[in-house]
């Protein structure tokens, strides 16, 4: 039972499943950071037409549990899309860029990478709210007291410090997005849950699955917090110590 | 987007089988997570304390623990205890149990950092001069420390219940008659209703979590007027 | 020398009742069997609207072999991908849901005799697949967990295989165009597009790729249970129990009419 290892075929499916873990991971990382910090502007924004659709878009997203969102975006929304879109999408094309030929991901990563995207941005929001919620005013007033514009006083002033607070919380989010991408083995994208779960149906070595899928998630995770810690023992994060 | 397939199915979404079967749909929703949220609560509450008194090896031991709790995803917990422990330990828990079990660990590991953040926020004044009082390690933590640490924690508990609401979504992969669980079971048997299914099902859950979060968003104003 | 022998005595005694007791006893003493079966497959298993419970082909098998046994039949939900973790872990007792007979799955699980055939088929919208060499293009979805999903890769290696979690997910799949055809065997899918509104748009190619026997999973080694299981099915098909038991839900006055061609006893 704790007994033989797994063959060379049954790594393999795991490890292709561990790299679409970590691509879909960052992928979504990369677009959710983006699109929490627009959608935290709008929401401290001083305009109620920027910040009321923002309060929406965060309380529905968080305030719904993923699954749920997957299953609506997989299953629900290709449902309504027309025909056409939906064959298109789900066909393989090939786009050659820069000579390196990148292939159409499969409808399955893409709802999963819009879905996970969209959740994670809203807590990535979050987070940045609570970051620059955290810069105290005065600092703010200092600023304009010395002659800065608004938007200066954000680039130089605000923003540096509330995503020095941020670090941390931000990365944990990150670690978010690497546990939540699991729950899209649920609308067949084949990570490294699902392809655990198919090994263990092929092979019934139920231990051997579990065990080195749950060491690469752990190793994954322990990279994301290696890397916060080296950021913050980089001489740009240690100067803006208060 | 026809909505009928809702009203004809509302008592099993809210109730599953009941009384005809075990308690299922969003009831069981509720109680799975108020079940989770308790013993999250008072798992983290000790886990934090220690985290907080304990030093050397002991405590390094914690970390490792807390951090393998933190790093795997809850999916994969709930589903390997459910079917693996059986083969290993012999021992057989029932689904429901394996889940609140899953939940509250994850959930425990969680809040223990936020209770020891908690507790690190206070001032080591307040340490030294209870202990100049004459006051034991444990009458300190009761009477001094954790009166004033739980208002600041409360926010990040409630937000830990919040996340306990969504993930016993997750309990439909073994099987427990939750609310996903049974929604994709009426899904599956109409066939031709997902968005509308999905819908409901969303809002739910939302109706659930807003309502945390309100409370959470009140008691934080709370506070901020009171230590103003 | 007394305190020796009794002390013997006892240690045999209580280690006669560690030792591996026998799963049938065990289903006799507790009086409850525990079947896990399809919950979204009808007509094998599947939530029956107005009872809320579980009904179906296999749920009437299960019946039978509680009551059989005297005892009362306790169902647990499943879907494909999780009937043999259920059955390893001691979760159930039996499983009767479409569970095919297997080289492979038989080294982890006992089988009781066969009591359905199927082949295995596809359900494409009509008119879109012209020859079965197509498939080798399409993107195909399957249930995680079946024996579908290998022979769809053995027979066909060129296809896009996408799992699901059941049949009904695959099916929702095929319908807004995110797979070209679903593969499963061939009662079940004719069972999933009677249910259907729009079953019209479908159709089943008349060719199988596969010949499946399905058969009770009981727990390894567990002889005495397999015994009463296997004697409870012959039973049934003597007393004409079993037909009675396909015509309510393949018989001709049903959705899914579908003429018997495997009864339980025959080879293969």
């Amino acid at each position: 039972m704790f007994g033989e290892l797994l063959g060379p075929h049954y790594l393999k499916w795991l490890f292709d499943g561990f790299i679409l873990t970590l691509t879909l991971s960052a992928v979504v990382c990369l677009v959710a950071t983006g699109l929490g910090f627009l959608v935290c502007l709008a929401r401290l924004g001083s305009s109620r037409l920027a910040s009321w659709p923002a309060r929406t878009y965060l309380a529905l997203f968080r305030n719904t549990p993923l699954l749920v969102q997957l299953f609506f975006w997989y299953f629900g929304l290709s449902a309504l899309l027309p025909e056409g879109l939906v064959s298109w999408l789900n066909t393989p094309h090939e786009v050659s860029v820069a000579g390196v030929e990148i292939s159409w991901p499969s409808f399955e990563f893409i709802a999963g990478f819009w879905g996970l995207t969209l959740y994670t941005s809203a807590f990535i929001a979050e987070e940045f709210r609570a970051g620059v919620a955290s810069v105290r005013p005065q600092q703010r007033e200092a600023g304009v007291a010395m002659g800065f514009r608004p938007a200066q006083v954000w680039r130089y002033i605000v923003l540096p410090q509330a995503l020095r607070t941020a670090l941390g919380p931000l990365l944990g989010q990150y670690m978010n997005a690497l546990k939540n991408s699991s729950l899209t083995m649920a609308i067949g994208l084949a990570e490294l849950s699902y392809a655990s779960r198919q090994v263990e149906t092929e092979t019934f070595k139920t231990f051997q699955a579990f065990g080195f899928a749950t060491l690469l998630y752990i190793f994954s995770i322990a990279l994301i917090e290696a890397a916060g810690q080296w950021i913050r023992q980089t001489k740009r994060y240690r100067q803006g110590a208060a | 987007m026809d909505f009928s397939v809702i009203s004809d199915n509302l008592e099993y979404f809210l109730i599953g089988a009941y009384p005809d079967g075990p308690l299922g749909g969003a009831a069981l929703t509720l109680v799975l997570s108020v079940l989770s949220g308790v013993s999250a609560a008072i798992l983290g509450l000790v886990l934090g304390i220690a985290l907080s008194s304990l030093k050397g090896w002991p405590r390094g031991i914690l970390i490792a623990v807390l951090g393998f709790l933190r790093a795997i995803p809850v999916l994969m917990l709930i589903f390997w205890s459910y079917f693996l422990l059986p083969i290993i330990f012999h021992v057989d828990i029932p689904a429901l149990f394996t889940v609140v079990c899953a939940l509250s660990l994850i959930g425990g590991a969680y809040l223990a950092y936020s209770v020891h953040a908690g507790i690190q926020s206070l001032p080591d004044g307040q340490w030294a001069a209870a202990r100049a009082l004459g006051m034991r390690p444990v009458q300190v933590m009761r009477l001094i420390i954790l009166p004033q640490a739980l208002p600041i924690m409360l926010p990040s508990f409630l937000n830990q219940w919040i996340s306990l609401i969504k993930d016993t979504s997750l309990a439909y992969v073994i099987g427990v008659g939750e609310l996903s669980f049974v929604a994709t079971q009426v899904s599956n048997r109409v066939m031709v209703h997902p968005t509308e299914i999905f819908l409901f099902v969303a809002l739910v859950y939302f109706v659930f979590c807003s309502s945390l979060d309100l409370l959470a968003n009140f008691t934080t104003r709370k506070q901020a007027v009171k230590h103003a | 020398m007394k305190k020796l022998t009794a002390l013997t005595a006892l240690t045999l005694a209580v280690l006669s009742g560690l030792a591996h007791a026998d799963r049938l006893e065990d289903i006799k003493k507790s009086g409850v069997l525990r079947v896990a079966s399809f919950d979204s497959n009808p007509p094998f298993g599947f939530i029956d609207a107005k009872s809320k419970q579980i009904e179906g082909l296999d749920v009437d098998y299960a019946k039978a072999i509680a009551d059989k046994l005297g005892v009362k039949l306790q169902l647990q939900p499943t879907n494909p991908a999780n009937r043999v973790p259920l059955l390893v872990a001691n979760k159930v007792d039996l499983v009767l849901a479409n569970f095919t007979i297997t080289p492979e799955r038989a080294e982890q699980v006992n089988f009781s005799i066969p009591y359905f055939s199927s082949g295995q088929q596809f359900i494409v919208k009509k008119g879109t697949l012209k020859s079965q060499d197509e498939l080798n293009k399409w993107r195909v979805g399957v249930d995680k967990g079946t024996v579908n999903e290998g022979v769809l890769r053995e027979k066909f290696p060129g296809a896009k295989v996408v799992a699901y979690d059941d049949t009904p997910f695959a099916f929702t799949a095929l319908r807004n165009g995110n797979v070209q055809a679903i593969t499963q065997d061939g009662p079940k899918l004719i069972g999933l597009l009677a249910n259907v509104p729009d079953r019209d748009k479908y159709e089943v190619p008349p060719f199988t790729i596969s010949n499946d026997l399905i058969g009770v999973g009981l727990p390894k080694g567990e002889k005495a249970l397999t015994d009463v299981v296997n004697q409870t099915l012959v039973e049934l098909e003597s007393k004409g129990q079993a037909q009675k038991i396909y015509d309510t839900w393949f018989g001709p006055d049903t959705k899914t009419p579908l003429a018997r061609l495997y009864k339980i006893g025959d080879k293969s």
